[in-house]
This record gives structure tokens, C-alpha cells and sequence, in this order.
């Protein structure tokens, strides 16, 4: 049964993994990697990795390809695939060329890097079981687990990668305030005595036309 | 402490077959009946009768409408992304039905000398399973409003994205201050700890913020602006017909019991009675069901009250209203139980 559902999940990670460089429209592209991540996350389940496997899917299939697809979706469309693009690039100057050698060196790299960690460690367990099941709620794989390593062991990595995520967080708003992109009209309003007896959003026809007091 | 997220692993697999089979049959079979008393209901709401033509009070009204929407061509649009298009309204129905193999509607009970646990799975990440399949149900939406090659599917799925998004976060931090109360993910073990008090009332913030926000990821009113159909016509199921838009419309019916068996395991008690009452076992799923149903009287009402919200509104709403209060809801939750233990 594990076996089956192992290779139906082995093999829709790599057919996934396949299909977002294959595939010619972005969109579709999009969808390989959403089809890649879910099926990444039944493996973690044949793991006994329960919430790691919730995790990926809440997080990446959830949240941030949600977001790729919005993005994907409104500028995407049937357009020319990246590859494509890639090489009109390539015909107009020699930018093309040399994004295409240094997309090679980091793919090289990223290989070797995967290869010592997969030579390193991984083939000892291969022959293994992986983790025994054992009951209670202190065993691996659990998130009680994970919380208690993520806030003794591993506390400097999880508060160093919770600071990047704020610093994004505050770059990303301050790059859409600089380009105006939120509501200074609202700010410029001068409020009256009335704007503060009723919230703000009530949809008055007077906001409708664009003044904001009645 | 006996940890009551392991027994479903030890039951037998013919009893797991059961259970899959008898949860599914009363899921499929509670969702008409959802149909005709919303129906009804909106109509007494509105001054009118409601369904009343087939069958006494019109109560066949929802097997009629079945058989119409089966019997119906199956059509698309020529600019309609074929495959997709079949495979979207699948995914709906698909990631609801999962989600309702969740909900407790009883405890271990000893039938007829095997234990068996009224609910489909108690996963050991409660209520992750979930969010998790709550994340999967907007590509249902997602590539049905595009793969439809409408403009209106289309800016009705964009809706759906944007909504999901942003009520997604406001939701799974209101169940953080119950799992802190907790101390345990597993959906029966919550239930169990709510044997001296029902989280409403220590949650009660918590369980405003999930109620809401379970309003806008079912896409109910007054969140329904995914088919807000003054302007978008049906939103991102405007091009579906028959069998598909029946597949969608079920699973729309399907979440809101989710959410309903959600809200009651989570903030009313389960199948717990109030004043120490210990009813046999067989009495637990009726409980679930009773609260569970009084949950979805809860979402007909607002749907027949409040008007529909704007979008800037909806938005401002999620984030500046209810993530706040959310977060705020869970910041002192645990600085009480640290203070307390």
C-alpha cells in the first residue's frame, strides 16, 4: 500500500517538477508546480510527517501560489513562453546568452549541493524504515515536536528567518507607499466632526463622486 | 492523559470502510436538506412562501432540482479551456467532501464490542487537515472562473483569490487561542477539554473572528462576492451548467456544513450537553447535528439580513478589523495560560 503510494506520489513530484520548465504557457506552469508541492506533501505524509505535510500545503499550494497564479493569471495569459522570451532576448544582444550560461552554473550548483547532501546523508536511510510509529503526543513528527525543537534547538535559525519575513513584509509596504500605491487620497481628507461619528467605508454618494464629507 | 488522536489508528480497516461509507452518505444526504430549508427559510425571511409545489410543503423541491441540473446538456464556452474546465467543479466537491471526514459527531464509542470512533479520521493536526484542504477548494474556484475564458468567471475567481487570501489568516489565527487553551490539535481532544466550559464563552473573540471569516471562505453572504450577481452575473460559475454547476453548488452546501460541524466542535461544545448532563452514546451525533443545525440557521439569517458588502470593504474589514483582533484574541489567550499554569 506505502509502496503504491509512493510511486503515484514519486512520480507526480518529478512529472510535476518536469512540467513547470516543459510547459509552454505560464499559467499551466503555475499549475505543475501546485500539482508538484501537493504530491511533495503526500510523500511527507508516507514520512509519518503529518504536519509538515499540512504546513506545505497551507503554505506553498495556499498561500504563495495563490498569489502566483493571481499574478500569472492577470499579466500571463497565452503569452510567449519564458523560454521563448528567453531567446528573442538572446537574437537582440548577448544578455540572452549569458542569463542562459548563468542559469546553467546555478542549476550545476544547486546539483552539487543536493548531491552532498543526498550522498552525505540520505542513502544511509534509504534501506530503513524511517522513523518508528510510537503513540503520545511528544513523538516526532508531531507539532509539539516541532514546536519544542523550533524553540530550544533551533530558536536562533527560527527567529533569524521570522526577522526576514517582517523586513520583507515592511520592504514590500514601503516600496507600494513610494510609488503612491496606497491611499493617499484618503490621507490628504480633512476629517469633520461628521466623518468621525460614522466609519469611513459607509458608501455615501458623496464618497461615490469623490468628496468625502456630506 | 489519554490521548484520543490515536484511537482511529487502531480501529480495524472493514470498520474505517464503514464509517468512510456511512459519513459520506449522511454528509451527501444533509446537504438537500440544507437546500430546501434555506429556501424555505429566505422566503419566510422575505414575506413569501418558499418552495411549496412538489411533494408536502415542498419538501421533494431539491430532487427536483437535482434531476433538472443532471438531466441538462453538458455545454462550454468555445473559449473554454477544456480539461480544466471538466476538472475544476471536481475539485470542489472533492476537497469538501474531505473536509467533512473531520468533524466528531460522537466520542469512542463500544459497538457491539469494537470501539469505534464516530468520525471519519482524527488527524493528530486537527484543524491543519483543514486549512489544508481549504487551500486546495480555491483552485476549485481559481481555474473554474479561468478556464471558463469569461470575463465575468474571471473577475469572479480574482475575487475568490483575494478573499481567500486575506480571511484565510484571520481564521487560523482565531483557533490558535483554542488550541492554546487546548493544548492539543486533535478535534476530539478539543472537544474533551471543553468538558468544564465551552469555548464560546473564554474564546468568545476567537469565536466571532472564525465565524466571520468562515462566512467569507464559504463565499456566503454577505462575503459573496465571488458570484455577486448584480454585477458578475454567477462570478466564477457564470459558464457552468448541469452536472458541473450542480458539482459547485454542492460543494458550496458542503462547506457550510463544514464549517457549521467546525464551529460546533470547536467553540459549543461538540456533542457535550451543558449542566454536567451525560446522555448515552447513541445521543452524541443527534447533539452535533442539533448544534450543527443551528449553526446554518445562523448563516441563512445573515444571508437573509445583511446586504452585500463592497470590495474595498471587504478588504479593509479582513485586515484591519479582523487580523488585528484576531492576533490580539491569541496574545492574550497566551499570556493567560502562562499566567494561570
Amino acid at each position: 500500500m506505502s509502496t503504491v503510494l509512493f510511486f503515484l506520489a514519486a512520480s507526480g513530484v518529478i512529472s510535476g517538477a518536469v512540467g513547470v520548465v516543459v510547459l509552454r504557457n505560464p499559467f499551466y506552469s503555475v499549475l505543475a508546480l501546485v500539482a508538484h508541492l501537493v504530491s511533495l506533501a503526500v510523500l511527507f505524509l508516507l514520512l509519518r510527517a503529518e504536519f509538515v505535510a499540512a504546513v506545505q500545503v497551507v503554505v506553498y499550494a495556499g498561500a504563495v501560489m495563490v498569489l502566483y497564479v493571481f499574478v500569472v493569471a492577470y499579466v500571463g495569459g497565452e503569452s510567449d513562453s519564458v523560454g521563448e522570451r528567453l531567446r528573442g532576448a538572446g537574437g537582440t544582444g548577448s544578455s540572452g546568452s549569458s542569463l542562459r550560461l548563468g542559469g546553467a552554473i546555478l542549476a550545476g550548483a544547486l546539483l552539487v549541493e543536493l548531491l552532498i547532501a543526498l550522498l552525505g546523508t540520505g542513502l544511509e536511510a534509504i534501506g530503513g524504515y524511517g522513523a518508528p510509529y510510537s503513540p503520545g503526543p511528544q513523538s516526532f513528527g508531531t507539532p509539539a515536536y516541532i514546536g519544542k525543537l523550533l524553540l530550544t534547538r533551533f530558536l536562533l535559525a527560527f527567529e533569524m528567518a521570522s526577522f526576514l519575513l517582517l523586513i520583507a513584509a515592511v520592504g514590500g509596504v514601503v516600496l507600494a507607499r513610494r510609488r503612491g500605491g496606497l491611499g493617499e487620497e484618503d490621507e490628504r481628507d480633512l476629517l469633520t466632526p461628521l466623518d468621525l461619528m460614522r466609519p469611513r467605508e459607509t458608501g455615501t454618494m458623496a464618497e461615490g463622486v469623490g468628496g468625502r464629507t456630506p | 492523559m489519554i490521548t484520543p488522536a490515536l484511537v482511529g489508528y487502531f480501529e480495524p480497516w472493514w470498520v474505517q470502510v464503514i464509517k468512510g461509507v456511512v459519513i459520506f452518505a449522511v454528509g451527501l444526504q444533509l446537504v438537500p436538506v440544507v437546500l430546501i430549508v434555506e429556501r424555505k427559510l429566505l422566503g419566510r425571511f422575505q414575506g413569501r412562501y418558499g418552495p411549496n409545489r412538489v411533494g408536502p410543503y415542498g419538501a421533494f423541491q431539491p430532487l427536483a432540482d437535482i434531476l433538472k441540473l443532471l438531466t441538462k446538456e453538458q455545454f462550454r464556452p468555445t473559449t473554454s479551456v477544456g480539461f480544466l474546465f471538466a476538472v475544476a467543479p471536481l475539485v470542489s466537491i472533492l476537497t469538501a467532501v474531505a473536509a467533512f471526514a473531520i468533524i466528531p459527531f460522537g466520542d469512542t464509542q463500544d459497538i457491539f464490542g469494537t470501539k469505534v470512533g464516530l468520525y471519519g479520521i482524527d488527524v493528530s493536526i486537527g484543524p491543519l487537515y483543514l486549512f489544508a484542504f481549504g487551500a486546495i477548494a480555491f483552485y476549485g474556484i481559481m481555474l473554474g472562473g479561468w478556464s471558463s475564458g469569461s470575463k465575468y468567471s474571471f473577475l469572479g475567481a480574482m475575487r475568490g483569490a483575494a478573499q481567500l487570501i486575506s480571511y484565510e489568516v484571520s481564521q487560523g489565527l482565531a483557533l490558535v487561542g483554542v488550541i492554546i487553551s487546548a493544548q492539543t490539535l486533535s478535534l476530539t481532544g478539543i472537544v474533551h477539554a471543553q468538558a468544564g466550559m465551552w469555548y464560546v464563552v473564554p474564546q468568545f473573540f476567537g469565536f466571532l473572528v472564525f465565524l466571520v471569516a468562515g462566512f467569507a471562505e464559504t463565499n456566503r453572504a454577505p462575503f459573496d462576492l465571488t458570484e455577486a450577481d448584480a454585477e458578475l452575473v454567477g462570478g466564477y460559475n457564470t459558464e457552468f451548467g448541469g452536472g458541473r454547476f450542480a458539482s459547485y453548488y454542492f460543494a458550496e452546501y458542503l462547506n457550510v456544513l463544514v464549517v457549521s460541524g467546525i464551529v460546533t466542535t470547536v467553540f459549543l461544545g461538540g456533542w457535550l450537553l451543558p449542566f454536567g448532563i451525560d446522555p448515552p452514546g447513541w445521543v452524541d451525533p443527534i447533539v452535533v447535528l442539533f448544534k450543527m443545525s443551528l449553526v446554518t440557521f445562523l448563516f441563512i439569517w445573515i444571508r437573509a439580513t445583511l446586504p452585500r458588502l463592497r470590495y474595498d470593504q471587504l478588504m479593509s474589514f479582513g485586515w484591519k478589523v479582523l487580523l488585528p483582533l484576531a492576533t490580539l484574541n491569541t496574545l492574550v489567550t497566551a499570556i493567560l495560560v502562562v499566567a494561570t499554569h
